[in-house]
């Protein structure tokens, strides 16, 4: 991919190590966000890391970016079992099975380092990479490391808050549920449909690992990870930010819709050994909504759509 | 330069010495250790190895809970006080401990503290905004769980597995809080450090005085407040003193 011209010009790579503090911004009613203290977050960290994101050269032989597959339209996923990328930074472990546990700095350079397998003198050779990491860690030096810092920067300020959820929540906003998104928000906070206790928070996932009941023979799961029985069968709770946006679902993509996903909330879920005890109706097979309480448990996941994140410029691609 | 640096290390010194007199005679530390166990049987996690006096055998998953409000009796009444809000979580280390810091010398007669958050406490924003924390929340009223415990039991003859969620919390405008009291026997504390353990007997939960039934109540008992009450009512007793010791006698300067 070719640079475009004007970054170039607003950050010429020159010798001069000052990197600008940026401060993150986020609804006070998110959980405190932790920032290792040998990553602070930089404006030239950030801008370094969304380049790399967007940028193909990262992969080994050019042939993807983060961003084919992490579509901002589409809340950083596309259709497939893709997670997407929101609100990371408050995330500990990583992917459905949680392979890589830790920080957003160690996924971010499992991402680079294993997965598109980098060729680090690529970027070594660049004629502007090299000024950009220096500009963003006082060192020409292209490191792994390096390259998953600046990535970890710019995934911290993935952040979204502002879906109507949230600004119901907000009193100083004349923003309000309709009456069917409010009886859904009664389900799903309410042991009624009992959606809260894994998906709950503000952030819509407890970042834990839970069997939810897909199957009576569970796929591995976490147990691929830990080698613990117990673990089988649990995947990472996804997000249900943007749910709306980021179809298929569950890890495996089984299911094509919300509908279909309530559905199998309502009456498909499956005992197994390690069935997390919190689907505490397992045993009758679901929690039985009626098709009208259905709707009401979508329309309310349907609040927490952002849109001002999906199209948020400072997210887009830096190249054009 | 030289007469600086000199002088620098002498004040250090002198700061050092200070602020290992600092502390007033007589002070000492108390450790509080969580640990749980089912009918005095070792806890292990996931099978199916208890029986409740409702006649289930039941498995422990899960289990994470809250206690606050910490209070040290002395034998002439006067109290030491720790306003902290305690997270516990099974197979979380750092959850294990509690430390009470300068604890003023004398013979202290108990340790009583709530079980679950009081009623300031207990609303959005009471803890510090914590993935943890925002973890316990508690939709109706608006707070914190105190406790979630949570496994499994086997309906007799059958076999057939079922979820139990101990979930407890405030509910229908009752606190469902508990404050616990226990006697301490031969707590002296005058410069030392006392561990004390604490422990948890999980059982507890489900007899003594309500024989509590998964059954009857169901898998849901947030807004049940006669399943509330009932766990409110056996939780006097789960906690006990298992030991108390004496660790380290401090250096008198
Ligand atoms: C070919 C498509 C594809 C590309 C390209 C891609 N990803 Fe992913 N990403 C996925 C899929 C699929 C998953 C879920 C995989 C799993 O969990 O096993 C995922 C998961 C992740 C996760 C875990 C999110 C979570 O909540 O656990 C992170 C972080 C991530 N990707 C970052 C990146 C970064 C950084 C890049 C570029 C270096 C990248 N991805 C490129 C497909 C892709
Ligand atoms: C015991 C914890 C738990 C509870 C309770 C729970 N879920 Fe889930 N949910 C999960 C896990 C874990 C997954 C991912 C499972 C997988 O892919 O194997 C998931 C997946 C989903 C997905 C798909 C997300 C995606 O990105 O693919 C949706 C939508 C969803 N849940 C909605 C709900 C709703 C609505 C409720 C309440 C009726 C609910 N969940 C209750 C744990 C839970």
């Amino acid at each position: 991919m070719a640079f475009v011209r004007c970054n170039e010009e607003e950050i010429p790579p020159g010798p001069v190590y000052d990197p600008t503090p940026l401060a993150l911004d986020y609804p006070d009613n998110f959980p405190i966000l932790d920032i290792p203290s040998d990553n602070p977050t930089t404006v030239e960290g950030v801008l370094l890391g969304r380049m790399l994101y967007y940028d193909p050269i990262l992969h080994r032989d050019s042939a993807q970016a983060c961003a084919t597959c992490h579509l901002q339209a589409l809340s950083f996923s596309s259709p497939g079992n893709i997670i997407p990328h929101i609100n990371l930074g408050w995330s500990t472990a990583f992917l459905w099975n949680g392979k890589v546990q830790g920080s957003l700095e160690k996924i971010m350079t499992f991402e680079s380092e294993e997965f598109f397998q980098t060729k680090l003198s690529r970027l070594e050779r660049h004629p502007d990479y090299p000024g950009y990491f220096f500009k963003a860690f006082g060192s020409e030096d292209i490191s792994y490391e390096h390259i998953g810092k600046a990535l970890a920067q710019f995934e911290r300020t993935l952040i979204s808050g502002s879906s109507k959820y949230d600004l119901y929540l907000r009193p100083d906003l004349p923003v309000f549920l309709s009456d069917e998104e409010f009886l859904g928000f009664d389900i799903f906070f309410t042991e009624k449909g009992d959606c809260f206790h894994c998906h709950g928070g503000i952030l819509f996932t407890d970042n834990l690992f839970h069997n939810n009941g897909l199957d009576a023979t569970p796929g591995d799961g976490l147990f691929e990870i830990t080698a613990d029985p117990e673990d089988i069968g649990r995947y990472k709770t996804p997000t249900l930010r943007n749910i709306e946006l980021t179809a298929p679902y569950m890890h495996d993509s089984r299911y094509q819709t919300l509908e279909e996903v309530i559905d199998f909330y309502s009456e498909g879920l499956h005992q197994s050994p390690t069935v997390d005890p919190l689907m505490k109706n397992a045993h009758q097979g679901g929690i039985h909504l009626t098709a009208q309480e259905k709707g009401y448990l979508i329309a309310f996941l349907k609040t927490l759509t952002d849109t001002v994140y999906v199209n948020k410029p400072e997210l887009s691609s830096p190249f054009f | 330069m030289r007469k600086i640096s000199v002088l620098t290390i002498g004040l250090l010194f002198s700061l050092l010495l200070f602020s290992t007199c600092k502390k007033d005679p007589g002070e000492g530390t108390v450790e509080l250790i969580f640990e749980h166990e089912v009918n005095g049987q070792d806890l292990v996690l996931n099978e199916f190895l208890y029986t409740c006096e409702a006649g289930y055998e039941f498995s422990v998953i899960r289990l994470k809970y809250y206690i606050s409000n910490f209070v040290l009796t002395r034998d002439d009444g006067t109290e030491y006080r720790l306003d902290k809000v305690h997270y516990r979580e099974l197979g979380v280390d750092a959850t294990r401990t509690l430390e009470m810091p300068d604890v003023p010398a004398g013979t202290y007669t108990s340790l009583s503290f709530i079980y679950g958050l009081d009623q300031e406490t207990n609303v959005p924003g009471g803890l510090e905004n914590t993935t943890t924390n925002i973890n316990m929340e508690w939709p109706m009223p608006p707070g914190y769980h105190y406790m979630k415990f949570e496994g499994k039991y086997k309906i007799p003859g059958t076999g057939e597995v079922k979820a139990y969620n101990t979930h407890t919390g405030p509910t229908g405008g009752n606190q469902n809080f508990i404050q616990i009291s226990l006697p301490l026997h031969g707590l002296e504390i005058d410069d030392n450090s006392w561990d004390i353990t604490l422990v948890m007997d999980l059982n507890e939960w489900y007899q003594n005085p309500n024989t509590y039934d998964f059954e009857f109540f169901g898998p849901m008992i947030m807004e049940n407040q006669n399943a509330q009450a009932a766990l409110k009512a056996n939780g006097a007793d789960v906690f006990s003193v298992e030991s108390m010791e004496v660790m380290e006698l401090s250096i008198i300067c």
